[in-house]
């Protein structure tokens, strides 16, 4: 299945800001973030069509996912 | 009615269209809690003093020191020491004196925070963690006031405003920040104290920041409601990402 996954803020160093990838059915977004080498632990906003989401979350065909690193200073 | 000073500092809001003299009536009347006095507290307490917003009320219980200065720019050199609410008082006295500051240096608690954000009309969150930032959230939308909230690290921000008592214009609930994010984070969030930030990251944020309260108290424009603005600083980019209410987010009482 092909999802389109969108990165933001260093996430984005040395991967992508957006791009469509081809996954085997039954993918979660913890799947997908191991893939790329993201730490769950620093993961802050997760969205699958802009409503947040969890990392057990099983992924659909053409679900566009958004992965926000935490950014929890001020 | 203004007084003639009054008409000479605020002039370039009184002609500004949609702002105007009965938008400086509201900026004069309105208060605004902002809850960290730091790197984004920094350019929203300017901003808000400047602009003349009535009564500040702020909320720090930190001192300034020495590494705070790269980048917290409502604290001097000679203020290290200082309570930050304290210091930042005189900053505000300083550009105008007309505005009042409320200064509150505790740290915010499930006792305490109810009281605080219930005195105010809206609240700015610039804190530096996630569990006060969760505590905020939750109140304002308890108390039903108007929270803009940002975040940063490294060369990145976010910026969102939140509104969830009220809907958008086809009836649907605003999100909260529990559509956000549904839950603390498990593990602590890394700090600005840990992997660093570049200064005036915190300026671009907490100027956009006051942008948004102004906006608010004004009525101008359109607020980041069921928008997430994330700022590349690093490649130069701005995102604004839609999000949309959680109808099972535990703020609503069904997660």
């Amino acid at each position: 299945m092909w999802i389109t996954v969108r990165l933001f803020a260093n996430f984005r160093e040395n991967r992508f800001k957006e791009a469509r990838r081809q996954y085997p059915p039954g993918t979660t977004i913890a799947d997908v973030a191991t893939e790329l080498e993201i730490d769950p632990g620093l993961i802050g906003m997760i969205f699958i069509h802009g409503r947040a989401a969890e990392l057990d979350r099983v992924l659909g065909e053409d679900d566009v996912l958004a992965l926000f690193p935490l950014l929890g200073g001020g | 009615m203004f007084s003639k000073q009054e008409l000479e500092r605020y002039s370039r809001h009184i002609l500004l269209r949609d702002v105007g003299g009965p938008g400086q009536h509201k900026l004069n009347a309105a208060r605004v809690l902002c809850v960290g006095a730091g790197g984004l507290g920094s350019p929203v307490i300017e901003y808000l003093a400047a602009a003349g917003v009535g009564t500040l009320g702020l909320v720090d219980d930190d001192r300034v020191s020495l590494s705070n200065l790269q980048r917290q720019v409502v604290h001097s050199t000679a203020n290290v020491g200082e309570l930050k609410v304290v210091s930042a008082a005189e900053r505000v006295a300083a550009i105008n004196p007309n505005v009042k500051i409320e200064p509150h240096p505790i740290r915010l608690d499930a006792e305490n925070v109810t009281g605080l954000v219930d005195s105010y009309d809206i609240v700015v969150d610039g804190t530096d963690n996630f569990p006060t930032r969760f505590l905020v959230a939750d109140t304002a939308y308890t108390c039903r006031k108007p929270l803009v909230t940002a975040g940063v690290l490294e060369f990145y921000g976010s910026l969102t405003t939140l509104l969830p008592f009220e809907t958008d214009a086809g009836g649907q609930p605003n999100p909260s920040w529990r559509c956000l994010m549904p839950r603390e984070p498990d593990t602590a969030a890394l700090t600005c104290s840990e992997v660093g930030i570049l200064g005036a990251v915190v300026g671009v944020l907490g100027t956009l920041a006051a942008c948004e309260v102004l906006k608010l108290i004004t009525g101008v424009g359109e607020p980041l409601i069921g928008r997430l603005l994330m700022v590349d600083i690093r490649d130069m980019g701005f995102d604004v990402v839609a999000y949309y209410r959680n109808p099972t987010s535990p703020v609503f009482g069904q997660g």
